[in-house]
């Protein structure tokens, strides 16, 4: 068979074999409705595993069962929590339109809803980034209104990885009255992520960034009478989000989840040291390599290079033909031939975000993996300067 | 579907005439930053007929595909006649170029529209 190396795990994950065993009798034999359990023993099957799932994903996040809220993944909860705290806020204790506070380099979960906020009369600030990839807390001070909600800044950039002072952050937040959120999609499970230690008052987590099944994730909810209910419906997630519960989802969520636990202190150190060796490795090969964001506060995973005249389309196409699967930007926008909107936030040029390469490491990925993608990407670099 | 024919990624993965001409008939550069697009394209004609055709080239996969079709279409035709390949004849040898790579592969017909002034003004210079 082909040889196919996969370093776009900021993409998405392969769902651990483990997980699909754990998921497997829920599509089938143990099918039941987990709300009926009170009378029905299958649903009560449904019901336990859960409420197990639950505690697995709290054991993650540091958090209580109570405050962990099922959804259908982190756009979701983004939405969520972005348009529920901003509303409820507006209408019930600033009785004006209420104010948003955001970063320019968020996922489009973020930008886009604070868009639609904003498209609805509220107030957002898109706080602007350095080239480091990192927020200034102090910027964050300067965008505070009395009439600010809620402060929304990503725990790790999805293109670039850096790692945001989310804690100091929230410090800010909470000390002019807002509330805090993180989207935590592309830490949680790689570095250690506790919503006390962030001083959180909202996370976003979602199942497939770490080897869980797509279509699930949640949110980390800390006072339930912060925010209204998203999707409105019945009376699951303490009436918060309605539809019935993807019981197979939140089962692999669980799984992945307590997976995660185990593995972390071993795979933060595996992954950060395959991470640096492809960097120095391919630097040593490759002229006019330079790191796009701050390399030190950086989740291990993710290492983002630009790579001097050259344009990452035909590169991650030769990649492809040689088996190794990476991105430019982020996959939610690989369509677009218009530059990553994190890169040029960052204060890249259009030439130099279009230069740009996503290789993101995970669980599933060896040492050999990354050996040979050191072997390959050079003469591939090779063989596009020789056109030019 | 934005995705490129399998015609495309062979002809970017083995290109054809990439390399400069020298002492060229005409040349015609083309530089783009927000395209990520430097480009330059070389062409020889003798008595009214293109001859050879190279290019170097700095850009995206169907840029690249395009130049190395109209590359080897050139010689044999007359000028009247290499201005007559446009994207759909181009498109059309590489089993179809996504509509939204049509832009950036029609910098290989610019390209080749300047090379071809270029010739041609050389030509009035020497008739004049």
């Amino acid at each position: 068979m082909e040889r196919i190396v996969y370093m776009d795990n900021a993409a998405t994950t392969p769902v651990d074999s483990a997980v699909l065993d754990e998921m497997k009798p829920f599509f089938t034999e143990q099918f039941a409705n987990p709300m009926t359990y009170a009378h029905s023993s299958p649903g009560d099957v449904a019901h336990v595993a859960v409420e197990e799932a639950r505690v697995r994903v709290a054991s993650l996040i540091g958090s209580k069962p109570e405050q962990v809220m099922f959804t259908s993944g982190g756009t979701e909860s983004d939405n969520w929590v972005l348009k529920g705290t901003v509303e409820r806020a507006s209408r019930e204790r600033l009785h004006k339109p209420g104010h948003l506070v955001t970063a320019e380099f968020e996922h489009h979960a973020i930008l886009h809803s604070a868009l639609a906020l904003q498209r609805q009369g509220y107030d957002v600030t898109f706080v602007k980034v350095g080239h480091s990839g990192i927020v200034d807390p102090d910027d964050v001070r300067r965008a505070m209104r009395p009439t600010t909600a809620l402060v929304s800044i990503m725990h790790a950039n999805n293109e670039i990885g850096t790692i945001q002072p989310v804690a100091d952050i929230a410090r800010i937040a909470h000390e002019h009255g807002a509330l805090m959120h993180t989207d935590a999609v592309q830490t949680t499970a790689h570095v250690p992520v506790d919503v006390d230690t962030l001083g959180v008052d909202f996370l976003s987590v979602s199942a497939h960034k770490f080897n869980g099944p797509k279509g699930v994730g949640i949110l980390f909810v800390r006072d339930q009478a912060a925010l209204y209910p998203f999707i409105d419906g019945g009376g699951q997630e303490w009436g918060l989000r309605g539809s019935t519960h993807n019981v197979p989802g939140i089962v692999g969520l669980g799984k992945a989840a307590q997976l995660g636990k185990e593995r972390l202190p071993r795979e933060l150190e595996r992954l950060t040291m395959l991470r640096d060796m492809l960097l120095t490795k391919l630097s040593a090969q490759i002229d006019g390599i330079v790191v796009n964001g701050d390399m030190k506060q950086r989740v291990p995973q993710n290492l983002n290079i630009r790579i001097e005249g050259i344009d990452n389309e035909p590169l991650l196409l030769a990649m492809n033909e040689a088996g190794i699967i990476a991105a430019g930007g982020s996959a939610c926008n690989a369509l677009e031939t218009l530059a990553s909107h994190v890169l040029t936030s960052i204060g890249c040029d259009l030439k130099e975000a279009k230069s740009s390469l996503r290789l993101s490491l995970g669980y599933a990925t060896t040492t050999e993996d990354v050996n040979y993608a050191i072997d390959v990407i050079p003469g591939l670099v090779k063989f596009l300067r020789s056109m030019a | 579907m934005d995705k490129y024919s399998r015609a495309t990624i062979r002809e970017f993965m083995s290109p054809s005439n990439i390399g400069y001409i020298d002492d060229p008939s005409g040349m015609g550069h083309i530089a783009d930053n927000a395209d990520a697009v430097e480009l330059t394209f070389f062409i020889s004609v003798d008595a009214g007929h293109i001859t050879d055709a190279k290019y170097r080239i700095a850009g995206c996969t169907a840029l690249i595909s395009t130049l190395s079709v109209l590359s080897k279409e050139l010689p044999g035709k007359t000028i009247d006649e290499a201005l007559v390949l446009d994207m759909s004849y181009l498109s059309g040898l590489l089993d179809g170029l996504p509509e939204s790579k049509w832009r950036c592969a029609g910098y290989a017909v610019q390209a080749l529209h300047l090379a071809i002034e270029d010739y041609q003004s050389k030509g009035e210079a020497t008739a004049g």
